[in-house]
């Protein structure tokens, strides 16, 4: 303040030049080899016995235990206590209280149908490219979406701080149409392999009590869980976020012909009915694409869960494009300022991820409720088990140690480190989202995932970037850009 | 931080008077360039920047912070582990009582490092300035707590100007009032003896009161 206040921005440009172009292009040609060599491998390996593989229990073996007799039911349930709470001598001196609390379940699953889902086709080497595919597509969408909850929310809060960035922010929102595209086309036609559901409500058990495959979980969230929420419901809220998208790049490019608050009005009246609408969108979207894999399981936190991934790894990725810009000698007058204040972000999206992880954990933990407890059972008592604890040292304990520090939120390096670390952690908690509940125990890490992430990677960056020199790279009459300018809190 | 007390009993000051924050700044940088020895600032709201200006390096109150919130992590996890493992046991929903019950710590855990640093913030900031129940507030001028922004000179200090010169660079920053040798009163006076050392403070100045 007083000293050298900013009055004018001196107005760049990003210059989408042929060799950057080559990066993001490379990224995706060596990643759909890696890809396609990965698949050929998994489909060589998939019949080989999986050494290691002991008490791994997939989304069908998971459901088999949901489905079995009440005997059963107390032996699967010991082995959750085990999971979660340690002692196995402990959990048979309570097998008559477990008794008790697991009769609770016999409400949900009537034990007749034993045998229910024996018709499930088995996991492929086509689930896993499939499952690969909804993962990166989901994940890498995610940043769009949040790039653009972040613009609206910047203008419903009449914040600041953060003009110098909603470039940076539109760029990333861009990949809305192309992600929105990707991600429908591959639900679409990989819905039957994707998820157990369709299966079942094209079978002949669905609607129909008298079969011995009729599932009451299943049947209760008909309501949502149907083609028509994948034909219709899907494509219809996407298309409502684009068109958001666009009223508010059009309005922003707009803006810097015509001085005014014209624009920024419309903009922020566009912002706060998005914000609504995307709050039950989202919610709905995040049931309907991840949490229907595992669809007999219940947790009301989840789409909080996915909005949470989706605004830590957005900040992070939008972290990541701002330092690759200052790198390359754009963006200078984005003060150190407004770069610990985007830390700032991250740090405490960090933090509201660990604590929505926690709130779904502990509910779950604590009532140890059989038809809840099953989706940790899938991903703690397996071979998921070291990335279960990756995620969380990734996604939370190191960027929370790290960020704390002042100096960390100033430094180019550790914030690069800090966002890189959030995001290949959330990539992680996106493959312990969806692969226990599609490919189950086949699941493995090797150079299908590497690939399609890379080519994914690669579709991303290129569509940001191309946006990004569409531009210029400061939002020339927005009436906050001298604020954001000038941005200081003193500390 | 430079160490000094707040307590400014029998000195006498330079005082510069600013009605504007960033003149204030700019008038301590002035001075400072010109190796001019700032006793300190009083202002009635955080100035931005004025803390570098006066050459204060950052406060280590957020290591003590995190200190004190790593003691009140143990703390918890001691309480939460000799409670429900070492000293009572008790079966709560089927679960067993060692280790292995971690998650039910967490809420113990986490409430106790926050109670732990905000407790220990306030105790450590309050020690540090030296703000000990029961003190004297010493004030050079009614309407620093107001909407005056005072420099502070000590005249005992040596200083690299002369008393005049440094009065006649506080005008020219722009100070509002300046005299040379201000004495400090605390509020703790009486009403008559504080009516007439304020009188006597701000001869010249608006009414106060």
């Amino acid at each position: 303040m007083g000293h050298h206040t900013i009055t004018e921005v001196r107005q760049e440009k990003f210059d989408f030049s042929g060799r950057i172009k080559l990066i993001p292009i490379l990224l995706f040609v060596v990643g759909a080899i890696l890809a396609g060599v990965g698949a050929m491998q998994a489909k060589k390996s998939w019949d080989a016995p999986r050494a290691e593989v002991t008490n791994a229990v997939n989304d069908h073996s998971a459901e088999a235990n949901n489905h079995e007799t009440q005997e059963a039911h107390t032996d699967h349930h010991q082995t959750l206590t085990d999971t979660h709470g340690g002692s196995a001598v402990l959990s048979d001196a309570h097998a008559e209280e477990n008794h008790a609390e697991v009769a609770h379940t016999e409400t949900h699953v009537s034990s007749e149908h034993a045998e229910a889902h024996g018709n499930h086709h088995e996991a492929t080497y086509m689930t896993r490219v499939w499952a690969n595919l909804l993962l990166n597509s989901y994940y890498f969408w995610l940043f769009a979406v949040s790039a653009l909850f972040f613009i609206a929310v910047n203008y419903v809060a009449n914040a600041g701080w953060a003009v110098m960035l909603k470039r940076i922010m539109e760029a990333q929102s861009s990949y809305l149409l192309v992600g929105s595209i990707l991600l429908f086309t591959i639900l679409f036609l990989g819905r039957d392999t994707l998820y157990h559901w369709v299966n079942y409500f094209d079978g002949s058990a669905a609607g129909n009590p008298q079969d011995p495959g009729y599932d009451t979980i299943l049947e209760s969230k008909h309501w949502l869980l149907n083609n028509s929420s994948i034909f219709f419901f899907i494509p219809f809220v996407l298309i409502i976020w684009y068109l958001v998208r666009t009223k508010l790049r059009r309005n922003s490019i707009a803006e810097d012909e015509t001085p005014g608050l014209d624009m920024f009005k419309n903009s922020t009246r566009w912002s706060a009915g998005f914000i609504f609408f995307f709050a039950f969108s989202f919610s709905a979207l995040s049931w309907l694409i991840i949490m229907s894999l595992d669809a007999h399981w219940y947790s009301t936190m989840f789409s909080v869960y996915n909005f949470a991934i989706s605004f830590v790894s957005g900040l992070s990725v939008m972290m990541l494009i701002l330092q690759y810009l200052k790198s390359k000698g754009y963006m200078e007058m984005v003060s150190d300022e407004v770069v610990h204040d985007l830390g700032k972000f991250m740090f405490a999206f960090c933090v509201f991820w660990g604590y929505i992880f926690l709130g779904q954990w502990l509910l779950i933990w604590y009532t140890n409720l059989p038809e809840e407890t099953v989706y940790f059972q899938a991903r703690l008592n397996s071979h998921f088990k070291p990335l279960f604890f990756i995620n969380l040292f990734m996604c939370f304990l190191i960027p929370f140690l790290t960020l704390m520090m002042r100096g960390a939120k100033r430094s180019p390096k550790v914030l690069l480190a800090a966002a890189l670390t959030i995001l290949v952690g959330h990539w992680v908690d996106m493959y312990l989202l969806i692969m226990p509940g599609t490919v189950g125990n086949k699941a493995d890490l090797g150079l299908l995932e590497i690939g399609t992430t890379m080519a994914f990677a690669g579709i991303f960056i290129y569509t940001v970037l191309h946006s990004l020199s569409k531009a210029n790279l400061y939002p020339l009459n927005h009436p906050y850009l001298l604020e954001s300018a000038n941005h200081d809190v003193g500390v | 931080m430079v160490d000094k007390s707040i307590l400014l009993d029998n000195k006498k000051f330079t005082v510069g008077t600013f009605t504007d924050s960033d003149k204030l700044l700019h008038a301590v940088e002035t001075l400072r360039k010109k190796e001019v020895k700032i006793f300190d600032c009083y202002t009635p709201f955080p100035v931005h920047h004025l803390d570098h200006a006066l050459g204060y390096t950052r406060t280590n109150l957020t290591i003590g912070a995190f200190l004190c919130g790593m003691l009140g992590t143990l703390s918890g996890f001691t309480l939460a582990y000799s409670m429900n493992v070492v000293d009572w046991p008790m079966i709560i929903g089927g679960k067993p009582q060692d280790i292995n019950v971690f998650t039910s710590f967490i809420p113990v855990i986490f409430e106790l490092t926050i109670l732990f640093t905000a407790f220990g913030m306030v105790i450590m900031f309050f020690a540090r300035n030296r703000m000990i129940h029961g003190i004297k507030e010493d004030l050079l001028d009614r309407r620093q707590t107001d909407d005056h922004l005072l420099l502070a000179i000590d005249n005992s200090e040596e200083q690299s100007l002369s008393n005049d010169e440094i009065q006649s660079i506080l005008i020219n920053e722009g100070a509002v009032k300046v005299k040379g040798n201000v004495e400090s009163f605390n509020t703790s006076l009486t009403t008559e003896e504080d009516l007439e050392i304020v009188i006597g403070n701000n001869e010249g100045a608006a009414v106060i009161n």
